[in-house]
């Protein structure tokens, strides 16, 4: 209760911030939309050449793509914390952190959210509205809820992959260039992992989970029964790995040795 | 341990492991796969308690173990051995509820948001501590009023000067009213004027709400004006604790006499002068000007000048006391202070 509290107070400080600069906001906003549509078509250009792919129609692999971008653009809005170890650990910022009385990892997330990235939701549904209808998925009552629930596992596999990262700065604290690595392979996810060998399967499945952001969440709402399984585990998978991230970034406080001054 | 002790220390220690890099490309190579670790003890053994409604001055030179003990206290860093409990609670274990309960000034790090105004950064932070409508009027109203930020409050902080933003730092810190505060160097680059301003505000506080105070700062008139303890770290250790008076009563004692002579003189003329009276001669920093450094006795002060006016024509004499600012760097100099410690 407290939390979402605090939460909503950062948003409306986050939209009053905003506000102040206008002129600013607005070219943000037209500038972030024209992004979206530029993407759209050179998705639907792109997916034009292909046809099918080990048994994967070319709607089916649009409605993935449009899938993906939906977790993904939460995760954008509120895990901006790439630059966590420059931002937090080398500049000493994470003292500020924790001299205040709400878990650290949360403070973060308030304060580098760019609720901007949530347009890329508009995208992903848009993405997701155009291949269903051509492919004539048939729609249950449910499914919007399941779709909510997969959304926010999905999120959470991205969030618990880039916490994991962020951590290993409490302990090290040169530079690595593993987060931008980790964007690129976050974006196999968003193709069917059967069309890759069985190992990169594996991994994106089991230690990389990325193939629970994309392939598997959708194949339920293609009906590829098959694959409920991993679909099913999507949520679990999320959870699973967020709490264990938060869990090593906890020991990772204890483990945090300042800015030298 | 003592119920009233608000901070109590013992023992407390902290290591870092740091490597070393070996010269040269080879060397390069062999850090890749074995590298040298050496452990450095920032803060040693250090142990001390501090009484509710004490304001304590924290001293020493960069490096000496200051920022880290001051960040095990305030639960950023984990001690590697010891024992602390500030306020009742072990820092860095019940962090979330502990620092509730403090509050913290980094002169070189804002706690406030840059670009709001900063009354929303205030109500943000009330948020963030829970602090009730009511509780925050009444107490906050004061602080706005006695540290005069109350035309700054709709202005983003990054328009403030960095006397104006410190003085908003100050009331940000105390917006829970907390019963313990740290302040790490809060007076760096203020002026005179500020100073003074944040000085009245920390001893009203100090009045009023019992407010305990660890400070530390490079600016010793600070620890003058405000604290009757001083505890002075160096290499990670006490080197001194005690009260400030004790400090200068001690190792303030001597007197300076600066004689301006009219001719030129030596050590060997000059020596003579001092004899049996436990008193030595340095060279002043101008032409002809020869210091006695004596201890602060008037006989002794009388009898130095006395035989001095007598033997040689001086144009000017000046007798100086020993500043606070001299007395500590003849201590850090000489390491320990004459085996009185504490």
């Amino acid at each position: 209760m407290k939390h979402a509290a605090i939460f909503f107070h950062y948003i409306s400080q986050y939209m009053k911030t905003r506000l102040t600069y206008r002129v600013d906001m607005l070219m943000e906003i037209m500038s972030d939309l024209l992004f979206q549509a530029v993407n759209l078509i050179f998705i639907l250009v792109v997916f034009g050449h292909t046809q099918l792919l080990s048994g994967w129609s070319r709607d089916e692999i649009i409605f993935i793509y449009g899938f993906f971008l939906v977790p993904f653009a939460i995760f954008g809005a509120f895990f901006n914390i790439w630059d966590f170890n420059e931002r937090y650990i080398v500049k000493g910022e994470m003292d500020r952190i924790l001299t205040r009385p709400v878990h650290s990892l949360f403070q973060i997330i308030l304060e580098r959210m760019e609720l901007e990235s949530l347009f890329g939701m508009i995208t992903g549904l848009a993405v997701m509205i155009y291949a269903g209808s051509r492919l004539d998925l048939s729609i249950s009552w449910y499914d919007p809820f399941v779709f909510l629930i997969m959304v926010i596992g999905g999120a959470f596999v991205y969030a618990g992959i880039f916490v994991l990262l962020a951590s290993i700065s409490f302990w090290s604290d040169s530079r690595t260039s593993i987060i931008p690595m980790m964007y690129n392979i976050g974006n196999y996810g968003r193709y069917p992992v059967d069309i890759y060998n069985k190992v990169i399967r594996f991994i994106l499945t089991w230690i990389l989970p990325f193939a629970f952001v994309g392939v598997y969440p959708s194949a339920y709402f293609l009906g590829r029964e098959d694959w409920y399984g991993y679909a099913f585990l999507t949520p679990v998978v999320g959870f699973a790995f967020f709490a264990l991230s938060v869990f090593v970034w906890n020991i990772g406080v204890t483990k945090y040795r300042g800015a030298g001054n | 341990m003592n119920n009233d002790h608000v901070i109590h220390v013992e023992n407390l220690r902290k290591d870092f492991k740091s490597h070393s890099s070996r010269p040269g490309l080879k060397g390069a190579f062999r850090d890749l796969f074995n590298r040298n670790y050496s452990i450095i003890s920032a803060v040693k053994d250090l142990s001390f308690d501090v009484k509710q409604g004490e304001m304590v001055g924290y001293i020493g030179e960069n490096g000496a173990g200051k920022s880290t003990s001051i960040k095990m206290l305030t639960g950023i860093l984990t001690p590697t051995n010891g024992e602390v409990m500030v306020n009742g609670m072990n820092p860095h274990k019940e962090r979330e509820k502990f620092v509730r309960s403090i509050g913290v000034v980094f002169g070189q790090r804002s706690q406030l948001w840059w670009d709001i105004a900063v009354q929303e950064s205030f109500k943000l932070l009330k948020k963030v501590y829970n602090v009730s409508d009511e509780d925050y009027d009444r107490h906050m109203n004061h602080v706005i009023e006695s540290l005069d930020i109350g035309p700054l409050l709709d202005k983003p902080v990054r328009k403030l000067s960095l006397g104006q933003r410190m003085r908003c730092e100050l009331a940000a810190a105390l917006l829970h009213n907390p019963p313990l505060l740290f302040l790490d160097e809060p007076t760096i680059g203020l002026d005179v004027l500020v100073k003074l301003k944040i000085r009245n505000f920390l001893k009203e506080m100090n009045e009023k709400y019992k407010t305990t105070i660890l400070l530390t700062t490079h600016d010793l008139t600070d620890i003058e004006a405000l604290c009757d303890r001083v505890i002075m770290l160096d290499e990670g250790q006490i080197i001194y604790d005690g009260a400030l008076k004790k400090l200068r009563s001690n190792w303030g004692e001597g007197k300076q006499i600066e004689f301006q002579f009219a001719e030129q003189q030596t050590k060997e003329t000059l020596s003579p002068l001092l004899d049996e009276l436990d008193s030595e001669w340095s060279e002043g920093k101008r032409k002809n000007v020869w210091v006695a450094n004596v201890v602060n006795d008037e006989n002794v002060i009388s009898e130095v000048i006395g035989r001095v006016v007598a033997a040689h024509r001086i144009t000017d004499i000046k007798i100086h006391e020993v500043s606070t600012e001299e007395i500590i760097r003849n201590i850090y100099e000489e390491g320990v202070i004459h085996g009185q410690i504490h």
